[in-house]
């Protein structure tokens, strides 16, 4: 009972990872419906970015919140530009979805291979926020997850203030929701998913910083986690943010349950056989994205 | 104020605006009919920057806009209700007419433009909170017109504003856009399949045949018969 | 015109048929044949790959996987039951059409694209952790080694051989895929989205049909892989194989015949020159892959496309002074 209980809170605490790390990934395809195959790259640039600022230190401090910072600054920029001279001329060819798709994974592995070139293979990972843990009852929780937990809750909250309440956010969701809708109220599409694909990349890049203070990283985990992030966004239904937050946590408590009691081998084909369940019975996700 | 010079329209590989030509003069009402699949929505989408004309010229309070993305020509002052309507379904009637101000022109005056949109729609003001996918047809349709109206338009086109509504729904429909003309001055584009309303407010008509102008008349001296022909 | 063109492409190709005949016999080392060896298979994987993303528009991201499956099935049915290859290789094929069709197939071509792009990749990576789980019958993460030839005492020049023939009557069997009734309408509805209503073709059982015809043939391809080199690994499933697959289809010309071939050849070889790049050699890929769908995503074949049109206004040129 003990062990199942721990199992349960420590599905919640990856799934909330999760849930961060599928944000991006999903507002990306709400937004401009270009499904991002090079996402776990992403995630990993922000954590080797803030990486670079911590490597001395054994506990997160100051110079992590400044790793933050500059690599806010850094992967906004990045898909900024990238959607302006990458992908803004693919998506006004024909076969844009499945050129898109093809560019971000080689574009991905060249990252990737750029990652292993400047900090080689060798696992890495970022100090926690605080050390030490709370008993309550049987469960015992790091200090270092209940920050985790927070920090994507307020991220989650800025989220969605800024797509109710910004000039920006609102029209992101315009788009989202009508293209043509869009452009007619005089929207200017382009720069949108420009500023989409900004945001998104900072989301992703913090998801990625996240993980690597829970997990750790090398050059080539980024892979893993988009494939994971790929399952709960369509179990959450591509395109929509509750239900990947919602299917993150589902996935995160399973996953700790399956390591539970089946053994963590049987972790990734449950993943699968999830994935393949939902795609049969109800391809539209839990909240029904854009199928 | 509109002036359209030669254009040639494509929708996807099919030839639809041949050499067409137009003008549209200051709070005009024109009346645009013809019958379907002939190129009617088609040269709106042109004019409003949805598409692009492979060749030929649109001038627009004599700046050339031809070229220009949908959203500069909104700006502009130019807005287009589209058939499909395109509302923002999963926001609110509020949130879709705030929208619709989205541009700078039309910064200045959103609560004068609630305001008039709302006199003329009043069924919208009980409706603000609802959200648009859940309203009917005709509520719809309002929320289209009153969105392009946020926009602060000098120039508005419509496509085939009553399509889909009940008699009485129609003719409050054709009302308001009267209304939009005379009190606000804004100048009307329609494209309509109900000739006799739209004729009835209408300045001047063209009649579009195969992607080319059939014939333009004053709408005085239009017969009905004579357009119902044109339509076989 | 078009005939003379026509007629100057079977003479080349018929050329280079000759040419691929007579090379062993010039006593090419052994490494060489082993490159071509890899070239004949690569080709057919990476064309009927590009038979499913380049015709049919079915975006997979699985076809190493497909591979994987015919490979692993031929190889444990030789080594493990002393089957002769002659009858595993079809088995494995058969497998292989067998599980993707069921597996993929059916739920995938049901929905859309970007669907079809997650479930084919997502099945590919789930395939190296059910390996490691079986270890007894795959041989786990250490993978198969030892798989029987074709036939016993085989040297490299029969494997060559062999995989030349296959080369070819996978090459015939796409050629008569892509121009029978079900090809040409795929190839009609990618050019012209106003067409695709009007063919009436069932479309859902069509792109069931082709996406059959690439996983089975794939799969036979990966029963030669195997029979060929003799031994095969999780490894096989590894990004490296993908990536280079894909850029042989993006790099050759996405959509046409011979692109992929062309392609194949030129990253099959180019790769063992990439190898003096290291550790940069998958960044490498990776930016050819970006550069070519960004800047050129006709591939080599638009190139060839665009050269064969310049040679004509020269010949044209030519005529007219005379």
């Amino acid at each position: 009972m003990e062990s199942f209980i721990n199992a349960i809170v420590s599905g919640l605490i990856s799934g909330s990872l999760y849930a961060a790390m599928a944000l991006g990934l999903t507002i990306i395809y709400g937004i401009s419906r270009i499904f991002n195959f090079g996402h776990g790259v992403i995630a990993l640039i922000g954590a080797y970015t803030a990486w670079i600022f911590v490597q001395n230190s054994k506990i997160a401090d100051m110079s992590l919140l400044l790793g933050i910072l500059v690599t806010i600054a850094f992967l906004f920029l990045l898909g900024f530009l990238l959607y302006r001279y990458a992908m803004n001329p693919l998506m006004k060819k024909p076969n844009w979805d499945i050129s898109t798709v093809l560019f971000m994974l080689g574009l991905g592995i060249l990252l990737e291979n750029v990652i292993l070139q400047i900090f080689g293979p060798r696992v890495k990972s970022i100090p926690v926020f605080k050390e030490g843990y709370i008993r309550i009852g049987v469960v015992q929780i790091n200090w270092h997850e209940i920050i985790i937990i927070f920090i994507v809750i307020i991220a989650i909250i800025l989220l969605n203030v800024f797509f109710k309440r910004t000039r920006i956010g609102q029209a992101m969701r315009a788009v989202a929701q009508s293209i043509p809708g869009a452009q007619v109220v005089g929207i200017d599409i382009e720069k949108i998913f420009s500023y989409t694909f900004g945001l998104a990349f900072v989301v992703t890049g913090i998801s990625g910083i996240l993980l690597g203070t829970k997990y750790y990283m090398n050059p080539h985990i980024g892979w893993e986690w988009m494939v994971k992030g790929f399952v709960i966004v369509s179990f959450g239904g591509l395109g929509s943010t509750n239900g990947a937050i919602y299917a993150a946590i589902i996935l995160g408590v399973v996953e700790a349950l399956a390591t539970l009691f089946l053994g963590a081998m049987w972790v990734w084909p449950i993943w699968f056989a999830i994935f393949m369940v939902v795609l049969l019975i109800r391809p539209q996700g839990i909240l029904g994205g854009r199928a | 104020m509109l002036k359209v010079d030669a254009i040639n329209g494509y929708y996807a590989d099919l030839h639809v605006i041949k050499d067409l030509s137009l003008r549209i003069e200051k709070r005009e009402v024109v009346a645009l009919f013809g019958p379907n699949g002939h190129g009617k929505s088609t040269l709106l989408k042109l004019l409003c920057g949805l598409q692009h004309p492979r060749s030929g010229s649109v001038y627009f309070n004599s700046e050339e806009i031809t070229a220009y993305p949908a959203h500069k020509i909104v700006e502009l002052g130019i807005a287009y209700i589209p058939e499909e309507r395109n509302l923002f379904g999963d926001m609110t009637v509020m949130e879709n007419l705030n929208l619709g101000a989205y541009n700078k022109r039309a910064h200045g005056s959103i609560s004068q433009n609630l305001e008039f949109v709302f006199e003329v729609f009043p069924r919208l003001l009980e409706r603000k909170n609802q959200l648009t996918s859940t309203l009917s047809g005709g509520e719809s349709r309002m929320v289209a017109v009153a969105r392009g109206l946020m926009s602060e338009p000098s120039l508005l086109m419509v496509d085939e504003p009553s399509i889909g509504l009940s008699p009485s729904l129609r003719n409050s429909v054709f009302e308001a856009l009267a209304k939009i003309n005379r009190e606000k001055g804004i100048t009307l584009l329609i494209v309509e399949q109900e000739i006799r309303d739209a004729l009835s407010m209408a300045n001047r008509v063209y009649m579009i045949k195969k992607g080319q102008i059939l014939f333009e008349k004053p709408a005085a001296e239009v017969d009905i018969d004579e357009i119902e022909k044109a339509y076989f | 015109m078009k005939k003379i063109t026509s007629n100057w492409q079977t003479a080349f190709v018929t050329v280079i048929v000759i040419i691929l005949a007579i090379y062993p016999m010039l006593g090419p080392s052994s490494y060489l044949k082993h490159l071509f060896i890899l070239f004949f298979i690569w080709s057919v994987v990476a064309n009927y790959w590009n038979l499913l993303n380049g015709y049919v528009g079915i975006n997979s991201l699985g076809n190493i996987g497909f591979l994987a499956i015919g490979g692993y099935t031929s190889g444990i049915l030789s080594l493990r039951f002393g089957l002769s290859p002659l009858i595993t290789i079809p088995i494995g094929g058969l497998v292989t059409g067998l599980l993707v069709t069921l597996f993929l197939g059916f739920p995938a071509l049901r929905l859309s694209g970007i669907y079809i792009a997650l479930l084919t990749l997502i099945f590919a990576d789930t395939l190296p952790s059910i390996l490691t789980q079986t270890r007894d019958i795959t041989g786990g993460g250490m993978g198969l080694h030892e798989i029987p030839p074709f036939f016993p005492g085989m040297e490299k020049v029969h494997a060559y051989y062999i995989c030349f023939l296959f080369f070819l009557i996978a090459m015939l069997i796409l050629y008569k895929v892509i121009h029978s009734k079900t090809g040409l309408a795929f190839v009609a509805m990618r050019d012209s989205e106003s067409l695709a209503n009007t063919l009436g073709i069932n479309r859902y059982q069509e792109r069931l049909k082709v996406f059959a015809i690439s996983s089975f043939m794939t799969g036979i391809a990966g029963g030669f892989y195997v029979h060929s080199l003799g031994d095969i690994s999780p490894t096989t499933l590894s990004i490296e194989p993908f990536l280079l697959g894909l850029a042989m289809i993006e790099l050759g010309g996405i959509g046409t015949f011979y692109g992929p071939i062309l392609g194949a050849g030129a990253i099959v070889f180019g790769n063992e020159f990439l190898r003096l790049a290291g550790t940069l050699r998958l960044a490498l890929l990776g930016a050819l892959i970006c550069g070519v769908i960004l800047f050129y995503p006709g591939g080599i074949m638009q190139l060839v496309e665009e050269l064969g049109k310049r040679i004509k206004v020269m010949l044209n040129r030519k005529k007219v002074t005379e």
